[in-house]
């Protein structure tokens, strides 16, 4: 990864152009020929530096429920305890954390109701009974690009 | 007193929340979030590609999008990384007890600060009292120590705790309107 790379992963983290040739605008930008951003973009996606390139949404504004949750899981329960939660596609994300509470995911869902049901659910088949639903009352910042 | 201010700024939240909530969202406003939540297909004119699989204008797919955009339901339209967090190497999500009459204003400084990347007030439990949870990121796991009690003194949080991830099980995107 070079000094063009970088810029033009700082360019479209953010702000990828909806245009009709978003290369060739990308390419005004930073002063490179269409063909030679969309090579290294393709590059940049082959060598698995960019996961993708799409839309991220607002869950709230689409009108789904979202939130954190945090479970005790013992030891001997966590493998079976992460397959029942990683079937739902809402869990998004799942991550053993150094705490009591050590499995920590976020559930997204089109209402809360769907997400409660699913955690009781959860919780008889796995017999973990300490499941934390935490979800945001407000959000003060979301930082959506870092620079590379 | 108190109560009653309490009940008239969650009523006043409720109903900013559903004001927002009308902002209609057609079908086809649907099938574009379909298409554009996944990867975009790597070919000079990607946004053509796709209105054509929807039977619709190149024009017309760009003006949804942008639409969407303009009305925040695109939170941000782009390339997201495999390491989001390149260049750091230890993230830590940080919980912290904070009296509810003072989250306003230490939410907002936290936010302020360049390591903190998520900043959001949550829903506090029976025995669960931690109420504001902010995501660090820093070179090692001691780096995210020191951005945690810089930021306990600024804003004069004593009691927190440092949640550091030993393992991923899943990390995906969302995928709306799927059936």
């Amino acid at each position: 990864m070079d000094d063009i790379d970088r810029a033009i992963i700082n360019e479209i983290q953010s702000d990828f152009p909806i245009e009709s040739r978003p290369y060739r605008e990308l390419g005004k930008r930073l002063n490179l020929p269409e063909r030679e951003v969309f090579r290294r973009v393709k590059a940049l996606k082959d060598e698995g530096i960019i996961r993708r390139i799409g839309g991220n949404f607002s869950s709230k504004k689409l009108n789904y429920a979202s939130t954190l949750c945090a479970a005790q899981v013992p030891k001997e329960k966590i493998e079976k305890f992460v397959r029942e939660v990683n079937k739902y596609p809402g869990v998004t994300h799942n991550y053993l954390r150094n705490h009591e509470y050590n499995v920590w995911f976020t559930f997204i869902a089109p209402d809360m109701e769907y997400i409660d049901t699913a955690l009781e659910g959860i919780s008889r088949s796995t017999g973990v009974t300490e499941i934390l639903n935490l979800p945001a009352v407000r959000t003060f910042k979301i930082k959506v690009d870092f620079e590379v | 007193m108190n109560d009653a201010i309490g009940y008239a700024e969650h009523k006043f939240q409720k109903d900013q929340e559903n004001i927002s909530r009308c902002a209609m969202i057609d079908d086809l406003d649907k099938m574009v979030i379909q298409l554009i939540q996944g990867d975009l297909p790597l070919v000079m004119r990607p946004f053509a590609s796709l209105a054509k699989r929807l039977g619709i204008s190149e024009e017309d797919f760009l003006g949804r999008i942008r639409a969407l955009k303009k009305r925040g339901i695109i939170r941000r339209f782009g390339a997201t990384l495999r390491h989001q967090e390149a260049g750091f190497s230890a993230n830590a999500m940080v919980a912290w007890k904070v009296k509810e009459d003072k989250i306003e204003t230490v939410g907002r400084a936290m936010a302020k600060f360049r390591g903190v990347t998520h900043c959001y007030q949550r829903q506090t439990q029976k025995d669960w009292e931690y109420n504001l949870y902010t995501m660090i990121h820093g070179e090692d796991e001691e780096e995210c120590y020191r951005i945690a009690e810089k930021i306990s003194k600024k804003v004069g949080i004593k009691e927190y705790v440092l949640l550091f991830s030993e393992r991923e099980f899943k990390k995906t995107s969302m995928q709306y309107f799927k059936k």
